[in-house]
């Protein structure tokens, strides 16, 4: 139940809820983005909470068909893994996908939309939900003032410096689609929140599938939401992958049991094996 | 969102469209205000923004089958997901529904209609009309018909159910025809037996929306499981949002055992001793309720007091200690006392059990166990408990039968083989048709199974498909070559489950019955055709008439039929909604409790059993005479029970409506069982491979994974490149007495023959076992499924995406090792009491 509310009270009350989103707010008035009219954007997050997550891969395969994903390649994965000795035996599951970072402190933009190339590159306007604009840069890879970290193949030149420089790994190239502004090159690509679903009021084909609600995604503007209340209750704020990379990623983790240290699979420079869904 | 009714899901649906008249696409006014997030019922092209054509129909990956909704994009099938406004699903889909998709247009997919022109087995076909096949096949059928022997023609299916089963049965019965095999030896039948032989109908539901403590054994429901989507999340839910705690009994960490409160490891083929053990702790600790101890016979004597069943239960279980329950299953003993305390103390608990504990020997036995768990504590058809499940009750229109109709009796196994082999010794079929004692088919027509692959000695059964001198003429309905339509004479293109009608049954987990449809998503690709579709047409080549003109007439005419769904609107209805539910329904509990009025003519009371009977109905002579023989000495009474006389009541209590001839008691002492040599109080009765192992021999399991059905899914690309590969589960002690380090290549062998694959050394599972996936090792599985595209042109597309598969491996088939051997019992093929040695290949 992810009721959209752009009450201005409303956004403040969850910043004060959680701090690290503070980030995004300062993003809005900072770097390339230019806040114009009055307007408010939602701030789209996922909450994962690894107690509902059974492993049952219906979120990658639900990705796969939503988006014809290519093989060997993904747009989330879930990684599992088993530790303890027998008896006492343990197996976790860890969903992973674009963590739609807000980017660090500094200057609100995300590490892969840094490295591109053309970015910033044509102006757009966001227009909010209560009326407002808001006006931003767009490029081959960008952020919305919404939060989502987007891609424009049209405007791609399929360099992979967004690949490498994403320290989630969730990126590749797509053999299907060429890059826009360098037709022999592919284009990159990787998760957009079902941002086509999302824009008609319908949760992502991921979320949608989850049987076990282990997916939870809303505004983290608006205080009523239940990814907001998620965050807040279970101060998610720093339940985040990688923190110490400072990106500030919007996807958080319910993770009572610690199993987020355990089962992380981290990327290796250069490589995306650890992005790859696999059931031993 | 996942409350939502159908009517309340389709005008928020409207609701949120008019939102979107503002503005389409990407940062517009779409989501201003108060649009609530929808769970789903429409999709968007991600490409276009385009919305997709939404279709409401159903899965057919599994058994389970989903109502889901179909979204259609310029013709072609895009995605799938569940559908919203079921009370079964609650809009949820698994990955292999997910992947519905690739059923339709993977590359090998047959597409047109395939004689044979080459030996059996060389892979030699021409391509021919579906009038020149349905011609060559009424020229075999045709002929047996009218020579009065219409039973030589045999048809055996893997998953045929609801209207699917219908109008092949239909068909059959005008032909006349009853030789018709099934798959179900290989599925759960021990379940359904240990079952009927208690309280008649089966198929047990688990009331997870209502409990509070649940216990597992061998079911790994959050993978997989017959109703899979719609237990599993209503499981998971249960615990997180509730703290239902779940101690689940397998000999492996399955997902469902990692995400149990606690997975307690057991030794194979020991789950019926440990409940015992249950039983034990909880009857000497006088844990036990009284409440259902009125329906239950424990001893010989029909009319035992609460008192007496206590002390007869007691003197059966005495000696399954948990002491001695941990000396054979590894489970220590306190563990077992504390999760039958735990078990009777809840206010309501579920016992679950499926493959693991009754694919084996006496598995059957297992599950009478487990019913009585749940009985003694008063789980037993109680709200949060193990419950009768219900599905939806369809009316069908009906063919009469052929005057002369009569099978072969090849269903069964070898004589002596089963005791109760009421869904049949399907594993056993080519077996006994080699054997030829029994008769053999002239013509053997198989459909949605590959026994040539799921079977036991699946080489064996190979061997016998590939004699012609076995069966003269092989039909098979398929939508992929695989590793027994090789040998078929005559390949007819099946269409996909989403390319065809159906009315659905499946069972809901929340006890209210759920009636819904499949519909076409798209127009079968080439020439493939509904088997539905097919039968009206064949039976005019033979010379009859169907009361039905094809799939969809009979959809149409059973919605028109069928009460409640009729007065919704019947198929306008169904085509729009996909589903349908009496919304007054209050859901099935309690049924055994109802008031029976016993004053009807004919109506006497048995005063051995204290049945309610109708002589009249049963056809006895006189009253008199019915008095004399009595119920149980009356053939044929069990039909025609009225009441079950319970302190002083006439009670529905559980009818006997099975082949088991009973009282309206739960028959935990079995008349049936005891004529047949069999327990007839559940115990424990030990493997008697297992009693006989050497120190160096393992007892090999198989299992199901998250992503694939048995034998139907290798060939869906997003499901094989999750898991394609089948290493062997072996715990790391296991493993470093013989060497053997993961990733080694080992060998795994026994009587039968020799596999070989990898180890996966892990903690995961107990010393003394190694375990297998059942769904590789494909012979022809088409590119993804076997990684060589088949020995014919089937006349499917290729999928520019083959390009970008990235894994070489395919896995290894167990079932070459695993020998056809039944559970005494019920016929079910014993797939986890397998015997090997493993080494270092």
């Amino acid at each position: 139940m992810n009721k959209i509310d752009n009450s201005k009270t409303g956004r403040r009350e969850v910043l004060k809820g959680a701090g690290t989103v503070v980030a995004g707010a300062a993003a809005l008035a900072t770097g390339t983005e230019v806040a114009e009219a009055a307007g408010t954007a939602p701030r789209w997050a996922m909450v994962m909470d690894l107690r509902r997550c059974i492993g049952c891969r219906a979120c990658t395969v639900a990705c796969k068909a939503e988006n014809d994903v290519s093989l060997g390649r993904f747009r989330t994965v879930v990684q599992e893994k088993t530790v303890g000795t027998f008896p006492n035996t343990k197996k976790g599951f860890l969903p992973i996908m674009c963590n739609h970072c807000e980017g660090n402190k500094e200057d609100g933009v995300p590490p892969c939309v840094k490295v591109c190339p053309e970015y910033p590159g044509k102006r757009m306007t966001f227009e909010t939900p209560d009326g407002g604009k808001i006006r931003y840069r767009g490029g081959a890879t960008y952020k919305r003032p919404d939060g989502l970290v987007l891609i424009d193949a049209e405007q791609c030149i399929g360099c992979g410096k967004c690949i490498d420089a994403c320290p989630y790994g969730v990126r590749s190239f797509n053999p299907f689609v060429k890059a826009g502004k360098k037709p022999e090159n592919q284009a990159a690509d990787k998760c957009d929140m079902c941002k086509e679903r999302v824009a008609n009021g319908i949760d992502p084909s991921c979320v949608n599938t989850c049987q076990g609600r282990a997916r939870i995604f809303g505004d983290l503007n608006d205080p009523t939401s239940e990814v907001a209340m998620l965050v807040k209750e279970h101060d998610l704020a720093k339940n985040v992958l990688l923190p110490e990379e400072g990106t500030d990623p919007h996807v958080f983790y319910i993770d009572p049991d610690n199993m987020l240290g355990k089962i992380y699979k981290k990327r290796t420079k250069g490589k995306l094996d650890h992005y790859v869904d696999l059931i031993p | 969102m996942s409350k939502l009714n159908r009517r309340n899901f389709m005008s928020l649906a409207g609701a949120s469209g008019a939102a979107l008249a503002a503005g389409v696409g990407t940062s517009k006014k779409a989501l201003a205000g108060n649009v609530t997030f929808e769970n789903g019922g429409r999709d968007f092209s991600p490409v276009t923004g385009k919305e997709r054509k939404a279709i409401p129909t159903a899965c057919w990956q599994c058994v389970t089958r989903d109502s889901m909704m179909g979204y259609v994009e310029d013709g072609r099938l895009k995605k799938l997901e569940g559908h919203p406004g079921s009370i079964r699903t609650l809009g949820k889909l698994c990955a292999k529904g997910q992947a519905g998709v690739n059923q339709v247009y993977f590359p090998d997919r047959i597409l047109h209609p395939l004689q044979r022109v080459g030996k059996r087995g060389e892979h030699k076909w021409k391509k021919i009309s579906w009038d020149a096949a349905l011609d060559l096949v009424a020229s075999k059928l045709k002929p047996l018909r009218d020579a009065g022997t219409p039973e030589l023609f045999m048809y055996q299916y893997g998953r045929h159910k609801a209207s699917q089963a219908a109008t092949m049965y239909d068909f059959m019965g005008a032909y006349g025809t009853k030789t018709i095999g099934n798959h179900t030896s290989v599925c759960e039948a021990a379940k359904w037996v240990g079952q009927e032989s208690l309280w008649g109908g089966m198929y047990d539901n688990w009331d997870y929306d209502k409990t509070d403590y649940v216990v597992n054994f061998g079911s790994n429901q959050f993978e997989t499981h017959t109703n899979h989507i719609p237990t599993s999340q209503r499981l998971i839910r249960a615990m997180v949002d509730r703290g239902v705690p779940l101690y689940t009994f397998d000999v492996r960490l399955s997902n469902t055992a990692a995400k149990s409160t606690e997975w307690v490891p057991i030794n194979p083929g020991n789950d019926g001793l440990v409940m015992l053990a249950m039983i034990n702790v909880i009857m000497n600790e006088g844990l036990f309720r009284e409440d259902h101890f009125k329906y239950m016979r424990v001893s010989a004597d029909h009319h035992a007091t609460t008192d007496q069943k206590i002390a007869a239960i007691k003197a059966e279980v005495a000696e399954f200690t948990p002491a001695f329950a941990e000396s054979r299953s590894g489970v220590p003993a306190a563990k077992i006392a504390e999760i039958a305390r735990g078990f009777a103390k809840a206010k309501s608990a579920c016992l679950v059990t499926y493959r693991g504990t009754v694919m084996h020997f006496h598995g059957a036995d297992q599950e009478r166990a487990a019913m009585l768990l749940a009985a003694i504590t008063n789980n037993l058809d109680t709200p949060g408990g193990r419950v009768m499940g219900v599905g939806a009750g369809w009316s069908a229109p009906s063919t009469p039968a052929a005057k002369i109709h009569k099978g072969l009796h090849i269903k069964d196994g070898f004589k002596g083989e089963a005791a109760f082999p009421t869904h049949h010794v399907s594993h056993q079929v080519g077996p006994v048709i080699k054997d030829g004692h029994a008769g053999r088919p002239k013509v053997y027509w198989w459909s949605c199974y590959n026994p040539a692959f799921i079977n036991g000695d699946n080489k064996e059964w190979s061997s016998i498909l590939q004699d012609e001198s076995i069966m003269p003429f092989l039909i098979t309905s398929t939508i992929t070559y695989d590793e027994s339509s090789q040998y078929a004479d005559l390949i007819l293109p099946d269409v996909t489950y989403l390319e065809r009608w159906d009315w659905e049954d499946m069972v809901s987990a929340n006890q209210i019955a759920e009636f819904y449809i499949r519909q076409p998503l798209i127009k079968p690709l080439g020439e493939a055709r509904c088997q539905g579709d097919v039968w009206p047409d064949l039976a005019k080549r033979i010379g009859f008439e169907l009361a039905w003109t094809d799939k969809k007439d009979f959809v149409r005419q059973s919605c028109e039929m069928t009460s409640g769904v009729k007065e919704a609107g019947g198929f306008d209805y169904m085509m729009k909604e996909g589903v349908w539910h009496d919304p007054n329904d209050k859901g099935n509990y309690g049924f055994y409790a109802k008031e029976v009025d016993v004053s009807g003519d004919g109506v006497i009371l048995d005063a051995k059993t204290g049945v309610y009977w109708n002589w009249k109905k049963a056809g006895v002579a006189s009253e008199a005479d019915a008095m004399s023989a009595g119920y149980l000495g009356t053939k044929g009474a069990k039909s025609s029970y009225v009441a079950q006389h319970i302190e002083g009541k006439a009670l529905s209590a559980y009818a006997p409506n099975t082949s088991f001839t009973k009282s309206g008691l739960l028959d935990f002492y079995s008349d049936n069982f005891k004529g047949k040599g069999l327990p007839a109080f559940p115990t424990f009765t030990p493997t008697p491979e297992h009693e006989a192992m050497a120190d160096d021999e393992l007892i090999m399991t198989t299992y199901k994974v998250a992503v694939h059905s048995h034998s139907r899914t290798t060939h869906c690309k997003w499901l094989a490149e999750i898991k394609h590969d089948n290493p062997g589960w072996i715990n790391s002690k296991t493993a470093a007495d013989r060497g053997i380090k993961d990733g080694d290549a080992i060998k795994v062998h026994n009587g039968l023959g020799e596999i070989t694959t990898t180890a996966y050394v892990t903690e995961g599972i107990v010393p003394g076992v190694i375990a297998i996936s059942h769904h590789f090792g494909r012979q022809h599985s088409g590119i993804y499924g076997s990684g060589k595209s088949n020995p014919i042109d089937g006349g499917a597309s290729p999928d520019p995406d083959a390009k970008n598969m990235n894994w070489k491996k395919h896995g290894v088939h167990p079932n070459a090792i695993i020998p056809n051997s039944s559970d005494p019992i019920s016929g079910t093929q014993r797939w986890m009491d397998t015997v090997v040695r493993v080494e270092k290949a």
